[in-house]
C-alpha cells in the first residue's frame, strides 16, 4: 500500500504501461437482448470486457459483434436493468434476458425519520447525489447543490474562499426571522449561517465550509408540507437532508485517494480609468463647479505622472489543492467509511487563504440480526485568513477599485505606505495594499459533529431506534491591525498605536431522537408508521476583549496593549422539546397516502403559544399501474400528487417573548435598563403550503420528469410592530403581516444517446413569485443602503416581492445643462425623497440549472450551465465608480468618459461637476439587468482502461480536469452579476457594493481506486 | 444482550424533560426580577440615568442646531434639516430626543410604582431615589414642554395606556413639572453625591432656578441662583478652557457622565464627538465662529479650535471643541453649571431693572467676563443689558445646547434666525412632533404642532 501512497502523492503522473494483447482470430456473434417477458431491448450497451470494443442493440434488441476469442467476456448493460456477464463460448448466438435492476427501481430514500422508496414519494424532494457534484471543486457542501434543484437557489456572494452563501428554498418566507432552510446532516440539525462573531463588511463566513462535500452519499431537499412538516416548527424555509457515506457490509474493503490542484483567477476585472484620463475628468469636474482645477492640485503631466492599477496590485493567481483518502469496506457484521481530506485554497485578494483539514469515521455494527449500533463522526479544523471586506471604508477590493491611480502602493525604498507617510492618502484611500498585507484577521474553528444510535428489530414489522448526538462548533477569532492600517494607524479614536480584537464563540447542539416505526402488508394494502419524540438543546457562549495602544507593531496581541478597554462574555441557551408522527399507506403501489404531524414546543415562544402543532396530508396516484392504462407504451410511469399542510419558522431569536432589564453602564457605574417589552403571545411563522405535482417516465426510464406546482402562504411574521415612543419603548415583538410564495418547477432527466456514447442531460427550471402580503401598518420599511436624495435603496411594502428597489425615476440626461433629470412623481416641482419609486426587484423570474454528461468510452465529459433571469442588480458601487463629480476621491469607470460635455450632447451620463449631489442621487440609474447565463462548470476526465489499471491492482483510475465560472453571458456593466454585498440578506439582495466577484478556477485531478 | 439494546434505548429517551424550554436568560433579566429586592434598587437607579443619557446630546442639537450655532457639512439628512431650516416631522434627532425623554419618565414610572413595594430598602434610600426618579421626570418634561410644546403626560410604565394618551395642555404640564420638582426638593437628595454625574440637592435648586427662568418668575430665579452662589458649593474654574476640557470642573452641578466603558461611540444620535469630529457631520457656523472670536468672548473662544487642513468646499476648517473622544476627559455633555447660574440671575436682575451696580445684572455678567479674560460689559439702558446678556450666553454656553431655547423664550428666534437663514418659519419655534408617534398613537391623530 506504502508505494501506492507515493504513487499518488508523487504528482500526477502514472506509469500507463503499453497494452500488450494477443489477438486471436476473430468471429462474430449475433443475438437479441429481451427483458424477462421476452420484450425485446433497443439500445442496449455491449462491450467485450477490458476493452472498448462494443456495441448496441437495434430496435428488435439484435445485435453483432465481432469477438476476438473464447477467452472474451461479454458485458451487457441498459439502464434500469441488472448488468451481465456472459462468457463467450464456441456458440456463435447469444441471447440473453436482462433483469430489472429491483435496486434502482427500488431505491429508497431519506425522508425525515422514515426512508420511503423513490418512485413512490408524494411529496416534494429533490435528490442531489455524490455523482452530481463529485466534479465540482467546491468548498461547502451548500455550495455543491447550486443549481442542480429546481427550486433551491443558491447564491454565492462573492469569491471569497470559506465565504457566505445563501441558499432559500422556494423564495423567502420572512422578513424579520432567518429565512436558511434546515440543514440536518445525519439526524443533527448542524450550524449554517455565519459562525464569526465578527462583522466583515457583508461578508461572512460560512459554518458549512467545515464540512467535506466528498464524505456526502446524498441531499435530499425537502420542498413541500407533505415532505418536511415533520420537521415542524422549523421547516417553513424547507429542509436539507445531507446523508454521509458509509460502508456497505460485505464489500471488499477500498481505498480511494483523490488529489486537486488548480489555479483560481478573477473571473472579471473592471474596466478603470488610468491616472491621464482621470485627471482629465477631474479638471473637468473642478472647472464645472467654476474653480480652478490647478488650485485643486490636480495637475496634467503632475499628477498623473504615477498609473497604478490598484486591482492587480491587491490580486493575484492563486493556488488551491486537495489531497482526498477515504477507506470503506466491511464484512457481514461490521461496515466502516473513513476519510480524511486536507484543502488549501488561496483567495484573489493578497493574503487571503481558507484550509481545512477534515475526518471522518462512519461504523455500522451488527451485534445480532436484531440489534444493530453505529455511529457517524467527524472532526473538521478550519483556519481562514480574512481580509477585510466591501462593505468597509478600508476594505481591500473596494479600496482598490475606488483608489485613485495616481496614488502608489509603495515608497521608493518599497515599503507600504501608511499613516504619517506625507504620500499616504487618508480617507478614503487608505492604500489597498497595506490593507491587505499588514492586518492579521485570523479566524479558526473546530467543529466535532458525533452521534451514536441503536436499533432494535423487535419483529418484522416493529423497530426502534435511538440516536443521541452533539454538534460542537468552536470559533475563535484573532485580529490585530497595526499602526500602519486605517483603523490602527489612521483613525484618532482609536489612538494610532495599533487595535487587537480576539473574541471566541462555541455553538453546541445536543439532540436526542427516538424513533419506533411499524410496516406492514395486508394483501395489497401497505402501512408504515414512524412516531417519535425528539429533545434538543442549544448553547451558545461568547466573548470577546478589545485592546488598542500597543507599545510597537511587533507586539500583536493584546496582552502587550496599552489599553484593554472593551470585553465581554455571554451565553444563550435554546431548547426544543418535540413529538412527531408519520403513516402512509399504500395500495397495489397505484394509491397513495399520507398524514405527517410534529408537536413542537421551543423556548424561544412566549408562554401563552409554547408548543405548536404542524401537520400535512398528501395523497398520490400512479395511473400506470391502472389495469385500463395500455402496457407497453412510451410511458412506463406516471404518478400525479398532491399536498397541504403547515410548517413554522421558530428562528425569532432567543427571549424575545420576555419583558426583560439588560445591563447598562452609567458614568462608571453599573446597573439595569429596560431592553424589551414582554409579548407572551409570540409564536412561530406560519406557513401554509399546498403542492400539486406529476411525475411522468418515458422510455423505459430514459426521459424522466417532474412538474411541481405550489402556493405558499407565510402568516404571523415575526415582527418588531412599532408602537409609540411614550411607552418607553419604540417597538414591540409581534406577529403581523404576510408573504406568499407562488411557484411551478421543472426538473428533467433524459439519456439523450446511451450505449459506447452516452449523452445526458439534466435540466431544472424553478419560477417563484414572492409577494409581500400585507405588514404591521401602512408606512412602508425602508431597508438597505441609505441612498443619497432617494432615502434608502430597498423597501418592503405591500404588493411587492422582498428585495424591492427604491430610487428615483431617472428619465436621461437634459442635452441643454447636462444635468440628470429625474421624474417629478407628487408633483410639488422639486425633486426631494418624495419622489422616490419603486424601480424593480433583486427577484429572478426564473433560475435553473442544466448539466449535460457525455461520455464515450474512457471519456467523459459535463458541462454545467447555470442561468438566472429577470433579475435586477443595483451596481451601488457606480454611485461612487461613476458619481459625476461628486467628489474627486475615487477613481471611475470608463463609462464616465461618456459624460455630457457640452450643450447638444447625447448621452445617458451626467455632466461631471465637483459637489454636485443632484447629479449622482439614487435612482434606477444604477440599476442593472441582473441576468446571467454562466457556464459553471466544464469538466472533462478520463477512466483509464482496465487493463492498465490492473497493472497496479488498482480498480479504477481516473484523471480529470474541471473548470468553473468559465464563461458567463450577462449585460450587467459591473464586476459580475453573482455578486452579493449584503450576503445573506432577505430584504437587500442583489446589491453590488465593490464586491469581489466570482473566481474562475482551472483543477487537474486524479482520483484513484484500489 | 437484548436487554443491553433496551436499556440504551429507553434510557435515553429519558432524557428529554421540558427544562429545556425555559432556559434563563444570563444578560437579561425579566421585568419582574429587574425590581424586587433592596439590591436591584441602586442598579434600577443607573438603569434610569442611562435613559436620562440619553436627552442630553441631542438637546444639544436641538438648542445649538435648530439656532445658529452649528451648520452640517456631512451625510445625515436629519442634521441637513436643521441646517437648512427644512426641519421635517421625519426628522430622526426628533424621534431620538422624544424617545430619551419618554424612556426616562418610562424608567423613573416603572420605579415609582415599584419601589413602594419592594422589602428592605431603607428609609433613606427610598426617599433618595424617589427624589431621583421625580427631579429626573420633571426634567425630561421640562426639555420636552420647551422643545415639542405641549406633550402627552404618562405617569405609569403601562403599555396600553402610554400607547394611546393625548398631548395635555402646557399649563397642566408646567404644573406637572413643578410638582415634581418640589417633590425631589429638601433633604432626600445627598448635598454632595460622588460627582457631578449624580443628582444633588444644588441639581434640583439649578432645575427650579432655569425652570422659574423661562416661566418670567423672575425674582424666583434670583432667589434660587441666589441660593446656589451664595452656598459656595462651586466655584468658577479660573481657566475657561477647563469647562472645554475636562468633566467635573468645580463648577459642575449636574453631568451627564460617560467614561471609557460607556461612550457611546459612533452612535449617530447621541455621539456627538462623532458627529463633531470623527465624521465631521457637523461644525460650527461661520456667525459663531466671528462671535466667538469678539473681544467680548475672550477664552470662550476656546470652544472651538481650527485645523487648516479640513479647510475647503463648505468646510470652514472648525471644530466645536468640547466633545472628546472616550480617551479625553471632556465626553461628558453638561446639564447645569454655575456659570449658567449667574446668567439666570443676570438676566432676572435685568428684568427686575437691578442693571447697575452692586448686585446687579452687569455685575454677574461681569463675574464671567473677567474670568473668562475678555472685555468687561458696557450697556446703558435695559435692552442693552438683555442684549449683553444674550451674547453672554451664547459665549459662555456655546455647544451646551441653550441657544435656539434662549431665543425663543425672549421672543428674539425670528429677527435673529431669519437674518441667518431665510428659511426660517415661526413654526420652527418648536420642534415637530415625530411623525412615527402621530401615526401610531390614535390619541395624537390631528395633533401636530402648527405648520408642520
Amino acid at each position: 500500500m506504502k508505494h501506492l501512497l507515493l504513487l499518488v502523492f508523487s504528482g500526477l503522473t502514472l506509469p500507463l504501461v503499453a497494452p500488450t494483447s494477443s489477438q486471436a482470430q476473430s468471429r462474430v456473434i449475433t443475438g437479441q437482448v429481451t427483458d424477462i417477458d421476452n420484450f425485446s431491448l433497443p439500445g442496449v450497451n455491449i462491450y467485450i470486457k477490458g476493452t472498448t470494443t462494443g456495441t448496441i442493440t437495434d430496435i428488435e434488441g439484435n445485435y453483432r459483434l465481432e469477438v476476438g476469442g473464447t477467452n472474451d467476456v461479454l458485458v451487457f448493460s441498459y439502464i434500469g436493468y441488472l448488468t451481465k456477464e456472459v462468457p463467450v463460448t464456441a456458440a456463435t448466438t447469444i441471447d440473453v434476458k436482462l433483469e430489472e435492476d429491483a435496486r434502482q427501481l427500488n431505491e429508497v430514500i431519506v425522508t425525515g425519520y422514515s426512508y420511503v422508496k423513490k418512485r413512490d414519494i408524494i411529496g416534494a424532494i429533490a435528490s442531489v447525489s455524490a455523482d452530481d457534484i463529485k466534479n465540482l471543486p467546491v468548498v461547502s457542501l451548500d455550495q455543491a447543490l447550486q443549481g442542480k434543484a429546481a427550486g433551491v437557489q443558491v447564491t454565492q456572494s462573492s469569491g471569497t474562499p470559506g465565504g457566505g452563501i445563501t441558499v432559500r428554498v422556494r423564495g423567502n418566507t420572512s422578513i424579520s426571522a432567518s429565512n436558511r432552510p434546515l440543514f440536518i446532516i445525519d439526524g443533527v440539525p448542524v450550524e449554517d449561517g455565519a459562525l464569526a462573531l465578527r462583522s466583515f463588511g457583508g461578508q461572512n463566513d460560512n459554518a458549512l465550509s467545515t464540512l467535506n462535500p466528498n464524505d456526502i452519499e446524498s441531499f435530499q431537499v425537502l420542498k413541500d408540507a407533505s415532505a418536511k412538516a415533520i420537521y415542524g416548527s422549523r421547516a417553513a424555509n424547507g429542509v436539507v437532508l445531507i446523508t454521509t457515506k458509509r460502508g456497505s457490509k460485505g464489500a471488499k474493503t477500498s481505498v480511494t485517494f483523490d488529489v486537486q490542484r488548480g489555479v483560481i483567477d478573477l473571473t472579471n476585472k473592471l474596466d478603470l480609468l488610468s491616472s491621464e484620463e482621470l485627471v482629465t475628468l477631474q479638471r473637468e469636474a473642478i472647472t464645472n463647479a467654476g474653480q480652478d482645477p490647478d488650485e485643486s492640485g490636480i495637475i496634467k503631466g503632475v499628477t498623473d505622472a504615477v498609473n497604478t492599477d490598484w486591482i492587480d496590485q491587491v490580486t493575484r493567481q492563486a493556488i488551491m489543492e486537495q489531497y482526498q483518502m477515504s477507506i470503506s469496506g466491511g464484512d457481514e457484521q461490521t461496515s466502516f467509511y473513513s476519510s480524511f481530506n486536507y484543502r488549501g485554497e488561496e483567495g484573489v485578494i493578497l493574503n487571503n487563504q481558507f484550509l481545512r483539514f477534515a475526518g471522518t469515521l462512519n461504523i455500522d455494527h451488527k451485534v445480532t440480526d436484531k440489534l444493530k449500533f453505529g455511529n457517524n463522526l467527524t472532526i473538521s479544523k478550519t483556519r481562514n485568513d480574512r481580509i477585510k471586506g466591501d462593505n468597509f471604508l478600508d476594505g481591500v477590493y473596494s479600496g482598490a477599485v475606488k483608489s485613485l491611480p495616481y496614488y502608489f502602493p509603495f515608497d521608493e525604498k518599497g515599503n507600504i505606505i501608511g499613516p504619517g507617510n506625507s504620500n499616504y492618502a487618508g480617507f478614503p484611500n487608505f492604500n489597498p495594499v497595506g490593507q491587505a498585507v499588514l492586518p492579521r484577521f485570523q479566524t479558526n474553528t473546530l467543529k466535532v459533529l458525533v452521534g451514536v444510535f441503536s436499533e432494535y428489530q423487535f419483529n418484522e414489522h416493529f423497530r426502534a431506534r435511538a440516536k443521541f448526538s452533539v454538534d460542537y462548533n468552536d470559533v475563535a477569532e484573532d485580529q490585530f491591525e497595526p499602526s500602519s492600517t486605517a483603523i490602527g494607524g489612521f483613525l484618532a479614536s482609536v489612538g494610532g498605536l495599533g487595535y487587537g480584537v480576539n473574541s471566541t464563540g462555541t455553538y453546541v447542539t445536543y439532540i436526542n431522537t427516538n424513533t419506533v416505526s411499524y410496516n406492514q402488508t395486508f394483501g395489497d394494502h401497505v402501512v408504515n408508521a414512524t412516531a417519535g419524540t425528539e429533545f434538543l438543546q442549544r448553547t451558545e457562549t461568547s466573548n470577546f476583549v478589545q485592546g488598542r495602544l500597543f507599545p510597537s507593531d511587533d507586539f500583536t496581541y493584546i496582552t502587550s496593549a496599552g489599553i484593554v478597554d472593551a470585553g465581554s462574555s455571554n451565553k444563550v441557551n435554546s431548547g426544543l422539546n418535540s413529538y412527531f408522527a408519520e403513516a402512509r399507506y399504500d395500495y397495489k403501489e397505484k394509491y397513495f397516502a399520507s398524514v405527517t404531524t410534529r408537536y413542537d414546543g421551543s423556548s424561544r415562544f412566549g408562554t401563552n403559544n409554547r408548543f405548536g402543532l404542524f401537520p400535512s396530508v398528501s395523497a398520490g396516484y400512479r395511473i400506470t399501474n391502472e389495469a385500463f392504462f395500455p402496457k407497453n407504451t412510451i410511458v412506463d410511469d406516471l404518478k400525479v400528487r398532491g399536498s397541504y399542510g403547515f410548517t413554522g419558522n421558530e428562528r425569532i431569536g432567543d427571549f424575545a417573548f420576555l419583558g426583560t432589564f439588560a445591563s447598562t453602564t452609567y458614568n462608571g457605574v453599573t446597573g439595569t435598563a429596560p431592553a424589551n417589552l414582554e409579548n407572551p403571545d409570540l409564536q412561530w411563522e406560519v406557513t401554509r403550503e399546498a403542492n400539486v405535482g406529476i411525475d411522468l417516465s418515458l422510455f423505459s426510464g430514459r426521459l424522466q420528469t417532474s412538474v411541481d406546482g405550489y402556493s405558499n402562504l407565510t402568516s404571523k411574521l415575526l415582527f418588531s410592530q412599532p408602537i409609540p415612543l411614550t411607552t418607553g419603548f419604540g417597538s414591540i415583538q409581534g406577529n403581523i403581516g404576510e408573504v406568499s410564495n407562488l411557484g411551478v418547477e421543472l426538473s428533467v432527466n433524459s439519456i439523450n444517446f446511451d450505449g459506447d456514447f452516452r449523452w445526458s442531460t439534466n435540466l431544472n427550471i424553478a419560477k417563484n413569485d414572492n409577494l409581500v402580503k400585507s405588514l404591521a401598518d401602512t408606512l412602508p420599511l425602508f431597508r438597505g443602503y441609505t441612498a443619497n436624495g432617494a432615502g434608502n435603496t430597498n423597501i418592503v411594502k405591500p404588493g411587492y416581492p422582498l428585495g424591492t428597489f427604491w430610487g428615483l425615476n431617472f428619465l436621461g440626461v437634459d442635452p441643454a445643462t447636462g444635468d440628470a433629470i429625474y421624474e417629478d412623481i407628487n408633483g410639488d416641482g422639486q425633486i426631494s425623497p418624495d419622489d422616490g419609486k419603486v424601480i424593480g426587484t433583486a427577484q429572478p423570474d426564473f433560475v435553473g440549472g442544466i448539466t449535460n454528461n457525455l461520455s464515450y468510452r474512457g471519456f467523459d465529459l459535463s458541462v454545467f450551465i447555470q442561468f438566472s433571469y429577470g433579475n435586477k442588480l443595483l451596481n451601488f458601487s457606480n454611485t461612487a465608480l461613476l458619481n459625476s463629480g461628486e467628489d474627486i476621491n475615487n477613481n471611475q469607470v470608463r463609462k464616465a468618459l461618456d459624460r455630457w460635455q457640452k450643450p447638444g450632447d447625447i448621452t445617458d451620463v451626467p455632466r461631471y461637476e465637483l459637489g454636485n449631489t443632484q447629479n449622482n442621487w439614487h435612482s434606477n440609474r444604477f440599476l442593472e439587468d441582473g441576468s446571467f447565463l454562466r457556464v459553471k462548470n466544464i469538466s472533462l476526465g478520463y477512466n483509464l482502461p482496465v487493463r492498465y489499471v490492473e497493472k497496479i491492482k488498482a480498480q479504477s483510475i481516473r484523471i480529470y480536469g474541471s473548470a468553473t465560472n468559465v464563461f458567463t453571458w450577462t449585460n450587467y456593466t459591473g464586476n459580475d452579476p453573482e455578486v452579493s454585498t449584503l450576503d445573506g440578506s432577505t430584504t437587500a439582495q442583489g446589491i453590488d457594493f465593490f464586491t469581489l466577484p466570482q473566481v474562475k478556477t482551472m483543477m487537474l485531478g486524479i482520483n484513484v481506486k484500489f | 444482550m437484548k436487554k443491553a439494546a433496551l436499556i440504551i434505548l429507553f434510557l435515553v429517551t429519558g432524557f428529554g424533560c421540558t427544562n429545556f424550554l425555559d432556559p434563563e436568560p444570563v444578560a437579561l433579566l425579566i421585568d419582574d426580577l429587574a425590581l424586587n429586592e433592596a439590591k436591584d434598587v441602586p442598579s434600577v437607579e443607573i438603569g434610569l440615568y442611562g435613559a436620562f443619557r440619553g436627552i442630553a446630546a441631542p438637546k444639544v442639537i436641538a438648542g445649538d442646531m435648530t439656532a445658529d450655532m452649528l451648520i452640517h457639512i456631512g451625510t445625515f439628512n436629519q442634521y441637513r434639516e436643521f441646517s437648512n431650516k427644512q426641519i421635517t416631522s421625519t426628522n430622526a434627532s426628533a424621534a431620538a430626543l422624544w424617545g430619551s425623554i419618554y424612556r426616562t419618565i418610562y424608567v423613573a414610572n416603572f420605579i415609582l410604582e415599584k419601589l413602594p413595594g419592594v422589602p428592605g430598602v431603607t428609609e433613606a434610600e427610598r426617599n433618595e431615589v424617589t427624589a431621583t426618579a421625580r427631579f429626573l421626570r420633571g426634567y425630561a418634561y421640562f426639555v420636552g414642554v420647551y422643545t415639542f410644546g405641549a406633550m402627552p403626560i404618562t405617569t405609569t410604565s403601562d403599555l396600553e395606556s402610554n400607547r394611546n394618551v393625548p398631548r395635555s395642555s402646557v399649563e397642566d404640564l408646567l404644573a406637572f413639572i413643578e410638582a415634581d420638582y418640589a417633590a425631589a426638593s429638601g433633604e432626600a437628595l445627598p448635598e454632595s453625591p460622588v460627582n457631578a454625574g449624580f443628582v444633588s440637592q444644588s441639581a434640583v435648586v439649578a432645575a427650579r432656578a432655569r425652570l422659574a427662568l423661562y416661566r418670567q418668575n423672575w425674582a424666583e430665579a434670583e432667589a434660587l441662583t441666589s441660593q446656589i452662589i451664595d452656598s459656595e458649593n462651586y466655584t468658577l474654574v479660573d481657566d475657561y478652557s477647563d469647562i472645554v476640557l475636562s468633566d467635573f470642573t468645580d463648577e459642575a452641578i449636574l453631568e451627564v457622565g460617560y467614561t471609557v466603558n460607556d461612550d457611546p461611540g459612533t452612535d449617530a444620535n447621541y455621539g456627538l464627538n462623532d458627529l463633531f469630529r470623527g465624521r465631521r457631520e457637523i461644525i460650527p457656523s461661520n456667525q459663531t465662529v466671528v462671535a466667538l472670536s469678539n473681544d467680548e468672548a475672550g477664552d470662550r473662544f476656546r470652544n472651538i479650535s481650527f485645523d487648516l487642513s479640513e479647510l475647503g468646499g463648505v468646510d470652514n476648517g472648525w471644530s466645536v471643541a468640547k466633545y472628546g473622544t472616550a480617551d479625553e476627559d471632556n465626553n461628558n455633555i453638561i446639564v447645569f453649571r454655575l456659570g449658567e447660574m449667574y446668567l439666570i440671575r443676570a438676566e432676572a436682575r435685568a428684568q427686575q431693572n437691578k442693571l447697575f451696580g452692586s448686585g446687579s445684572a452687569l455685575e454677574d455678567v461681569n463675574v464671567l467676563r473677567s474670568r473668562a479674560n475678555g472685555a468687561p460689559a458696557v450697556a446703558n439702558s435695559k435692552e442693552q443689558v438683555l442684549q449683553v446678556i444674550e451674547r453672554e450666553r451664547l459665549y459662555e454656553l456655546a455647544y451646551e445646547g441653550h441657544r435656539w431655547y434662549d431665543l425663543v423664550r425672549t421672543g428674539r428666534a425670528k429677527v435673529v434666525m431669519t437674518t441667518f437663514n431665510t428659511n426660517w418659519q415661526d413654526k420652527f419655534e418648536l420642534w415637530p412632533i415625530p411623525l412615527r408617534e402621530i401615526q401610531y398613537n390614535p390619541a395624537l391623530q390631528g395633533a401636530q404642532n402648527p405648520g408642520y
